[in-house]
């Protein structure tokens, strides 16, 4: 668990570099990033679902993504983006482009839907997350 | 009340802000929300309405007896996270305090023309993200070294079509096809060790998920406009990485036996190669 911590902090890091975030927020986008890995990982294993995994892990990414936001005065987008990468189904996406080359077009469909649906899960979570976020902004406001 | 010339000053400052932010990777909704603020910051706007679409940004003001509308397209799009940022400090700052339009523009400017990491820190980055992403999907440490060097070449080599203006299209495709064709000889020569790993933390740094999530959350929150545009940009990326990847992968397995275990350990066919390449001569 601490090993995959470390990965996915490093490897959020890194496209926190590739995407420009602040240099005062990288650490922070980091730990946004490896929490949310953590999470995704723990619900997929319990449930046996990617799809819920990914869809609570992005979650918890967006709604710690929307605290730091209020916290440290900066838009969420900065903690989200670089948040999510671990969830994005890029090895799915692969999976499903090497079962069409090699004509197993069953386990295309498979690969292509899981992969379709963890995108969808993962902007329903942090859409769930904004949403969330806003209402109580407006509640402050009152 | 302010004249005629300082509302057109104004409002060409509000689109810049809004193209810096929307060129940069940040969502619909801010874009319109930041620029209907800094127009509605400085005087007395009957009306003002922006539309902001991922390919362009409109802009209409009523004041007095005049309206005025600035169109601008976008063509080009990357994520630096970094302007996004400081473009929403800006305007923040510019609200809360009464800067002149003229010093607004020139910190505009300033943040337009700003970068943020040097090129070996960004290529390292890039590297880095490659190859841990690698270990992250169950990748060995051979597979590390070989995912970050390639990703590494790819950063660079994705700059360098960016400088010369290649089309988003071949940019992921040629990133695609060389990342292949690396991550082939990695494992002939015997760095890396199943295929696959290399392959997926390699091409992570094309990977549209930023587009996808984005579209996603554009249509949600009623940008259909948008959210169509850049699902169809993410989905173009993601075919013309599946496209690289897979000819050459294709061309791999008819001519060279390539891998037959996908889902295990890759083999590697270096023996099949190596007749292969006995054959030929």
């Amino acid at each position: 668990m601490v090993k995959q911590f470390l990965l996915a902090l490093v490897s959020t890091i890194g496209f926190c570099i590739l995407f420009n975030v602040p240099r005062d927020s990288i650490f922070k986008a980091g730990i946004i990033g490896s929490i949310g890995w953590i999470v995704y990982i723990s619900i997929s294993d319990i449930f046996d679902s990617t799809v819920g995994g990914a869809f609570v892990g992005a979650l918890t990414i967006g709604i710690l993504g929307e605290i730091f936001a209020r916290l440290f005065k900066k838009p969420a987008t900065i903690f989200i983006i670089p948040g999510i990468i671990p969830l994005v189904p890029g090895a799915g996406s692969y999976y499903t482009m090497l079962a069409i080359i090699e004509k197993r077009y069953t386990d295309a469909a498979n690969f292509g839907s899981e992969t379709i649906f963890i995108a969808l899960s993962i902007s329903s979570g942090i859409i769930i997350a904004s949403t969330i976020s806003k209402s109580f902004r407006r509640r402050k406001a009152a | 009340m302010i004249n005629k010339s300082e509302l057109k000053e104004l409002l060409i400052m509000a689109m810049i802000a809004g193209r810096i932010m929307l060129k940069n990777g940040a969502e619909t909704y801010r874009v319109e929300d930041t620029i209907l603020r800094l127009c509605k910051s400085r005087m007395n706007i009957k009306y003002a309405e922006t539309f902001v679409t991922t390919t362009g940004i409109f802009l209409t003001v009523e004041y007095g007896e005049d309206v005025i509308s600035y169109t601008y397209r976008i063509k080009s799009r990357k994520i630096d996270l970094n302007k996004v940022a400081m473009v929403n400090d800006f305007s923040r700052r510019f609200v809360n305090s009464d800067m002149s339009i003229r010093e607004g523009k020139s910190i505009l400017g300033d943040i337009e023309k700003s970068t943020t990491y040097s090129k070996p820190i960004n290529l390292l980055a890039g590297g880095a993200s490659g190859g841990f992403f690698s270990l992250l999907f169950g990748g060995s440490f051979r597979d590390f070294v070989s995912a970050f060097i390639i990703s590494l070449l790819l950063v660079g080599l994705i700059d360098f079509l960016d400088k010369k203006k290649f089309s988003f299209f071949i940019k992921n495709i040629l990133g695609a096809m060389i990342i292949t064709v690396l991550s082939i000889i990695s494992i002939e020569i015997g760095i890396g060790e199943s295929l696959n790993m290399v392959i997926i933390g390699s091409i992570m740094p094309l990977v549209p998920g930023v587009a996808i999530t984005n579209a996603i959350r554009d249509s949600i929150s009623e940008d259909f406009l948008s959210g169509v545009s850049r699902g169809i940009e993410a989905l173009i990326i993601a075919l013309s990485i599946a496209f690289g990847v897979g000819i050459v992968l294709r061309f791999y397995i008819s001519f060279l036996g390539g891998v037959h275990n996908v889902y295990g350990q890759a083999i590697s066919i270096s023996s099949s190669f190596y007749n292969w390449l006995l054959h030929i001569i």
